[in-house]
């Protein structure tokens, strides 16, 4: 399945533990092979990402009106760390490491409707038109929500590097 | 104050621009330093997340469990579709009654055995995997070589009962490469075949039975998606993912209903 690993990442950012997330791309893989949702425009991944995205609220929502778990905001920071916590990658460097926990937990705390669109672009290398399908919002607010991300998360890593700008290869 | 060319920077960072614009953006970085450490930025922040994020792919045992959760789709769809309904023996107690005890249970066993089981072995589910499975031998795969479906679609006319919606979507990555004409349930049905990768993709068309489609099902690690579209059924037989099967599914959906059976027949 070409798009999976692509609707496993996306879900990793969403869901709040790793078993959430496998279990939020179970539910989005039934319900796009039940067919109950239309696919917009062409593109099979965008598709797919979107129910991905549309099955993590009506989780969430059943959650919260269960009282299961508070507002997500609360929960941000610690989205982070539980994600680096519990993948453990053996064959990187320890350094490397701290630098991956430090940029994903910044991006992690980056607010949710910023983050989300950040994620399509760099990681799912999505282009606008369909991050805007994702996330259902319309092209201009895409690209604002890009900027002030990229700008946030830029800021903030140059902060956590005491201010001394990283020369990237 | 941030320059009002920002966004614009962006979007010819992220190769959205026209190459109009694009020269445009090139032009005003030579002169605007704050939009050439923008770009700057960009790429640092990009080959960063790039190089610094875990690469991520799906576990093993997710694939084990999403294989098996379709599988128990197709088992659990089927059964579900197939029950018979007890409000039945419910609402009739005059005609319950006339049954007793033990009898009804086995009265009711037997209507079970009689009317479920031959479904949950859905015979049109196995006539396709087996018509999909026999196109792959040698030869037996297409009658009509063409990628064009104004020679596919007429081809259909003279040799099958049908004329099925046939269009080429290479460009999503799904070639039309021939048509193939096939007897199933007691007709000429037309197979559109497509190539998607290395997978060979059948597409199945009929004359509305109006028996009802089968649930979408999983044999053997081949998937099959039904639908129906004007008076004809369709279903698509193949082993690529059961996602890219669907990719197809709905592009031919989208291309409405404007076909008939043949007049012909």
């Amino acid at each position: 399945m070409p798009h999976l690993d692509a609707a496993y990442r996306f879900a990793r950012w969403l869901a709040r533990s790793p078993d959430d997330a496998d279990d939020l791309v179970q539910e989005a893989l039934l319900r796009a092979f039940r067919g109950f949702d239309a696919l917009r425009g062409s593109d099979v991944k965008a598709w797919l990402l979107t129910i991905v995205r549309n099955c993590h609220f009506t989780a969430l929502k059943q959650e919260q009106r269960r009282g299961l778990v508070p507002l997500p905001e609360e929960h941000d920071a610690q989205d982070g760390h539980a994600l680096i916590a519990s993948t453990p990658d053996p064959e990187s460097a320890s350094i490397q490491r701290d630098e991956q926990r430090t940029l994903e937990s910044l991006i992690a705390g980056l607010p949710d409707d910023h983050r989300e669109v950040l994620i399509l672009r760099e990681i799912e290398d999505m282009d606008y038109r369909d991050i805007a399908a994702v996330t259902n919002v319309p092209l201009g607010t895409v690209m604002s929500r890009l900027a002030r991300a990229r700008s946030a998360l830029k800021k903030q890593w140059l902060r956590h590097n005491d201010g001394v700008p990283r020369a990237v290869p | 104050m941030q320059c009002p060319e920002s966004l614009r920077v962006q979007a010819y960072f992220d190769a959205e621009v026209d190459s109009v614009t694009a020269a445009d953006v090139e032009q005003h970085t030579e002169h605007c330093a704050e939009c050439r450490a923008l770009l700057q930025d960009l790429q640092e922040l990009r080959a960063a997340m790039h190089q610094e994020l875990p690469h991520l792919r799906a576990p093993a045992a997710l694939r084990a469990r999403l294989t098996r959760a379709l599988d128990q789709e197709s088992t659990s769809e089927s059964s579900r579709r197939f029950r018979w309904p007890r409000w039945r023996l419910t609402a009739q107690p005059f005609w319950v009654g006339t049954f007793s005890g033990g009898f009804a249970t086995a009265a009711v066993a037997v209507l079970a055995f009689v009317i479920w089981v031959p479904r949950l072995a859905n015979p049109l589910v196995d006539d396709l995997v087996g018509a999909h499975l026999r196109s792959l031998m040698p030869d037996h795969l297409i009658d009509v070589v063409s990628t064009d479906k104004h020679t596919v679609k007429p081809w259909f006319a003279g040799h099958t009962d049908v004329s099925p919606v046939v269009a080429d979507f290479e460009p999503q990555g799904y070639r039309l490469i021939g048509g193939r004409a096939d007897y199933l349930d007691h007709q000429r049905a037309a197979v559109v075949v497509y190539q998607h990768g290395p997978h060979i993709i059948n597409v199945f068309s009929w004359a509305d039975t109006q028996r009802g489609l089968p649930a979408n099902a999983t044999r053997n690690g081949y998937h099959l998606m039904f639908w129906k579209s004007g008076d004809l059924e369709y279903c698509a037989v193949s082993d690529t993912a059961p996602d890219e099967l669907l990719g197809l599914v709905r592009l031919l959906q989208g291309l409405g209903t404007p076909d008939a059976r043949n007049s012909n027949n």
